[in-house]
């Protein structure tokens, strides 16, 4: 016991005589605006992977510069964020070029520990040009990364069978192109989970494979959203709402976003519209943006077009105003355009109610 | 008053001070509003210009003879990253605002809310100190009662109001008021018919010292269609509980039953309803415009900060 704490402490101090090596090696190395220079010396493990640099860039040290001191952060001292490592640390300064978000990162459990230990050209590197090559625009890296920084964890090779998954698919190059954007998680799925939830959708909503990757390209996040939520939602449109099978796969091809909506919030609009305002299922597949527009929007409008005596819905008769166009625009497109009045009286008529 | 466009959100920030006015809609609570407003403000914020982040000590490049070059100077700009936006957050957050709330109005009113912003709370606390008057418009819908004289829960009765007339809602109305009024006087300690109520009277309102016993000051019948009615009520510490149950017993006092359709606050003090910030201004602009006509209109009405004293003791 007695023997081991003294063989630590020895091996502490053998760390920290490397570590004072490294220090002015790195002093000289920033003077230099060597982008090499790797601070991530949290875990001793990093302290003997720098070990391994440095007798080429002790040969570089006879040339004698002036060394910097930007009274460095200690790697030792702790710190709440990610901030504190960004001047020492070129992975975190590439980041913050990409654009990646590293505030909302570090407020994630483990996430902040995780970026802290990644290397650019060993992890990151590789991962980055494999998503250049499935055509995501270098514009969304930092969106992406913000999301999903676990991305980097994955196997190359993992990912690489995904996406030959999505080409046997028969999806797009457009297509796998947009859903690796807009859904950063969805790489993070084993084939073999992704056809299961794929599955799923073509048996429930009865879709052809057309269909199928229409809805997958769509709103890629509906693929991968938690299932117990899809259930439920599914099961409200089904079941609370009535609409048929037929309707319901058409609603859902053209607005997946609704089986991520709260089914409370889906109740509430859908009973405004059939009820109140007079909607038949057949008029709400028609234009299911009824359904993603907030009950209290849809209250507004249809109550001023009631006042006004323009709640007329039925394409049979005069003066007909497609549902459509309720709930588009802002209030001042909607009131001009649409209830072909003017703000003023809009809200006049919103300040009695 | 000259206006210049601001693109810098420092600037805007150190401006953003005073009375928001804000019209509640029903159903939301005041929470969630200003929240709503609270999130807005940072928005907005952090969507304009920032700040560029620090700089560290500069290299040695820059030599005597350099200092004229741009690209050296480029070259030896040495911006400090842990201050970025991108790894320090966003410059405005909602806990950099401070925002109180002047009244809280209950769940199911709409109407004006004010707000105190900032360097505003201060106000803001002086005019809850003033207990105003709040003018409300009340919708009762008779026929039906419920359970917490709300629409929102069950039917408790039914009953019938074919024999009630404006006539008897306005009479029953004014009576209520004399009654009120008779009430203060008494809880003064002076008689209504003596020289001391009279000087009372001459002082301005009397006003309840404490924040707890709702004071009624008019009701009038200003609408009458059945089986709606409106009333207009002056008031003071009122609830919405206590509005909601007022009308219930006024209605039971016309022999049927009723219940709330609609309470809505048309002025607090001289906020008026007219002044007030839809829900689509919730924005920084909007916010601001707002900001600036109610520091006019305390201008015009420097009364409403001042503590006065007449106090109804109950």
């Amino acid at each position: 016991m007695f023997f081991s704490a003294i063989r630590n402490i020895l091996k502490n101090s053998q760390n920290a005589a490397k570590y004072t090596a490294i220090t002015a090696q790195l002093r000289h190395l920033r003077g230099q605006r060597n982008h090499q220079v790797e601070v991530g010396l949290i875990t001793p493990t990093d302290v003997t992977t720098n070990q391994h640099d440095t007798p080429a860039e002790a040969a570089r040290e006879g040339a004698k510069e002036v060394a910097l001191d930007f009274g460095k952060r200690e790697a030792h001292v702790p710190s709440f964020n990610l901030a504190a490592y960004v001047n020492n640390s070129s992975t975190l300064k590439k980041f913050i070029d990409l654009g990646v978000d590293l505030h909302s990162i570090e407020k994630r459990k483990g996430l902040g520990q995780f970026v802290l230990g990644l290397d650019f050209e060993k992890n990151v590197k590789p991962h980055i040009s494999f998503l250049v090559d499935q055509g995501v625009s270098p514009d969304n890296f930092g969106r992406m990364f913000t999301k999903n920084p676990l991305l980097f964890k994955e196997d190359l090779d993992d990912l690489k069978t995904r996406v030959e998954y999505l080409k046997s698919k028969r999806f797009s190059d457009e297509a796998r192109a947009r859903i690796l954007t807009q859904n950063p998680y969805w790489l993070m799925f084993s084939t073999r989970r992704v056809d299961r939830r794929l599955g799923y959708f073509q048996k429930e909503f009865r879709l052809s494979g057309h269909d199928l990757r229409l809805l997958a390209t769509k709103e890629p996040n509906v693929i991968t959203y938690n299932m117990e939520h899809l259930r439920k939602s599914v099961f409200t449109l089904k079941e609370e709402m009535g609409f048929s099978p037929k309707e319901l796969s058409a609603l859902i091809v053209r607005r997946p976003r609704l089986m991520m909506t709260p089914p409370d919030d889906l109740i509430e609009r859908f009973s405004y519209i059939h009820q109140d305002m007079g909607l038949s299922h057949a008029q709400i597949v028609q234009c299911p943006e009824l359904l993603a527009s907030r009950e209290f929007r849809l209250r507004e409008r249809h109550e001023f077009l009631k006042l006004l005596g323009r709640a007329q819905y039925n394409p049979q008769e005069d003066l007909y105003i497609s549902p459509k166009t309720i709930v588009q625009g802002n209030n001042f497109y909607f009131v001009r355009n649409v209830a072909k009045s003017d703000l003023e009286t809009f809200e006049l008529f919103l300040k009695t109610r | 008053m000259v206006l210049t466009k601001v693109y810098d959100a420092a600037t805007v920030f150190r401006h953003l001070n005073g009375i928001l006015n804000v019209y509640k809609p029903a159903g939301m609570k005041v929470k969630h509003v200003r929240n709503a407003i609270l999130s807005n403000i940072c928005k907005g914020l952090n969507s304009l210009e920032q700040r560029e982040p620090r700089e560290l000590p500069k290299s040695p490049l820059l030599g005597t003879g350099t200092a004229g070059d741009d690209v050296l100077h480029k070259i030896a700009s040495n911006p400090d990253l842990s201050d970025h936006i991108l790894s320090a957050g966003p410059h405005y957050t909602p806990s950099d605002v401070r925002f109180s709330t002047v009244a809280p109005l209950g769940d199911h009113t709409s109407g004006v809310l004010l707000f105190g912003i900032n360097k505003g709370t201060g106000q803001a606390s002086c005019i809850k100190g003033n207990r105003p008057v709040r003018v409300y418009h009340i919708t009762g819908r008779m026929g039906t009662a419920t359970e917490n004289h709300l629409p929102d829960t069950h039917i408790t009765v039914r009953s019938n109001f074919r024999h009630v007339s404006a006539e008897r809602i306005s009479g029953l109305a004014s009576s209520m008021q004399a009654s009120h009024q008779r009430k203060m006087y008494e809880l003064c300690g002076v008689d209504l018919q003596t020289q001391a109520a009279y000087e009372l009277a001459c002082k301005g309102l009397i006003r309840p010292a404490d924040n707890n016993h709702p004071v009624i000051y008019g009701i009038n019948l200003i609408h009458f269609e059945r089986p709606h009615f409106t009333l207009e009520l002056h008031a003071i510490n009122e609830t919405e509980e206590y509005l909601a149950a007022l009308v219930h017993d006024m209605a039971l006092e016309l022999r049927t039953v009723a219940h709330c359709a609609q309470i809505r606050c048309v002025r607090h003090s001289h906020f008026d309803i007219r002044d007030s910030l839809l829900r689509h201004g919730w924005n920084l602009p909007g916010i601001m415009k707002n900001l600036r006509r109610h520091r006019d209109l305390l201008r015009e009405h420097p009364q409403m900060m001042h503590p006065r004293q007449i106090n109804l003791q109950a």
